[in-house]
């Protein structure tokens, strides 16, 4: 039932995409949630030729999560570069902190858990979620930090694949390794959870996205390069000064 | 309960955590793009001030007082100069806080950032937020006499006079100023 919904909500949002032609402004997104699609009316005819259980659905399963994952992390990045890509300089910096964080958190990944062979696809699908996950949040402490105000199209497709990767990461720590009994009540509340962003994104995409891009002008390089170390410097020495202040203090006591 | 669980569960609720903090809108949502005079006034500051908080800070003034007046003027005057303690302290917070806006608003509206001056700014910011936070905490407990708060007022003027002669270096004050609230207002920016 749930799985029908989902697909039939996952229909409806491509055609929404299609009408309002957003699909020119969120190619990779458009294509995440058509393999979305793809993906649920492939495995369901898996499964009704090989069955739930057997080895060919799960490694058709698998695969296909493979492309899905892949998809998704297109489509954050996607995501990202039209939170960041009209500030030039703050989207330089930030390709390579979320490049960092991204590599981090598969680093955090691969450490927190126990190597079982078995459980390899789980792990590495996690690893990957976690990894979409941090880099979307990073993304929005960006936005925050430099006082940017992202399309609010942006930030609800984020904020659904944020939230749907945070669940998954959940669904497979505690689904794969601990809770084989609940298989399918996780398999509903990931559902649900996916329905919940598909509504959150046909929500976000209701309108057409086009022709509300703004350009602006840069400040030439000279003002960043000058203003810049001066700025720290008196940053600085505020600094110094609370500092004395409160090493003064502490050395009294 | 598994390590691994803790580690997972941990994990992900720190990042919705921070994720909800990231979309909470800023507490001081001033709208540079709509006030460009934010560049101008922050020049001024509280170094008009200054003579008027240094008497207030001085403890020649305090012990004058500590034998001459009564304890209950006395305690008034206690919290009279507490409040000016506080209220300098946040000044001075108000005087990073302009110097972090500016920054950052350049910085989004430069064609290259250096990550050095980037990371530099965050780890000052972080600094200036935990010592900031200390210093009141401890004033509002009465664990920091206000006398030590007399040397800051010198910081002060010799901040201000340091960052007018920088900003003259640029000689385009008025015409960046304009410049960046025009851009942040095609651009979509906050200046928080």
């Amino acid at each position: 039932m749930m799985w029908a919904v989902n697909t039939a909500t996952g229909v409806a949002l491509l055609l929404l995409l299609a009408v309002r032609k957003n699909y020119r402004i969120y190619p990779a997104f458009t294509f995440y949630i058509f393999v979305n699609v793809v993906v649920a009316a492939s495995l369901f005819i898996v499964y009704r030729l090989w069955g739930f259980s057997s080895t060919v659905s799960w490694r058709i399963g698998w695969a296909t999560q493979a492309v899905t994952v892949c998809a998704r992390a297109w489509a954050v990045i996607e995501i990202c570069r039209r939170f960041l890509s009209r500030y030039p300089g703050i989207w330089a910096l930030a390709q390579r902190v979320l490049v960092a964080c991204a590599g981090l958190v598969l680093l955090y990944s691969g450490v927190a858990v126990r190597h079982q062979w078995k459980l390899a696809l789980p792990t590495v699908d996690r690893a990957l979620e976690l990894a979409i996950a941090a880099a979307i949040v990073v993304l929005f402490l960006f936005a925050r930090y430099y006082g940017l105000r992202p399309a609010s199209t942006d930030r609800s497709l984020a904020l659904g694949l944020c939230l749907y990767s945070c669940f998954r990461v959940l669904n497979d720590t505690i689904s794969d390794r601990y809770l084989f009994d609940y298989a399918q009540l996780w398999s509903l509340l990931e559902m649900v959870a996916f329905f919940a962003s598909l509504l959150l994104w046909t929500w976000a995409l209701r309108r057409s996205q086009l022709g509300m891009a703004a350009e602006g002008k840069l400040l030439p390089l000279g003002v960043y390069q000058s203003f810049a170390p001066q700025i720290n410097l008196r940053l600085q020495s505020l600094n110094d000064h609370l500092g004395k202040i409160w090493n003064s203090e502490v050395t009294r006591h | 309960m598994s390590l691994t669980l803790i580690l997972f569960f941990g994990f992900v609720a720190i990042l919705l955590m921070v994720l909800g903090w990231a979309l909470r809108r800023p507490r001081e949502g001033k709208n540079l793009g709509s006030d460009p005079r934010w560049i101008e006034e922050r020049d001024q500051c509280q170094t008009n001030y200054l003579p008027q908080i240094r008497q207030a800070l001085a403890a020649a003034d305090y012990d004058f007082l500590s034998k001459r007046a009564s304890r209950g003027t006395q305690r008034r005057v206690r919290h009279e100069r507490l409040n000016v303690a506080l209220a300098y302290l946040g000044a001075l917070r108000g005087d990073f806080e302009s110097l972090l806006r500016m920054a950052r608003v350049i910085a989004v509206l430069s064609p290259e950032v250096a990550g050095a001056h980037e990371f530099e700014r965050l780890r000052l910011t972080a600094k200036f937020a935990w010592r900031y936070r200390m210093i009141r905490w401890r004033l509002l407990t009465g664990m920091t006499p206000l006398a030590q708060l007399a040397g800051l007022s010198d910081l002060v003027s010799g901040l201000s006079v340091r960052l007018e002669q920088a900003m003259k270096e640029l000689g385009e004050r008025a015409a960046v100023a304009a410049e960046l609230a025009s851009s942040m207002n095609r651009r979509g920016m906050d200046a928080v």
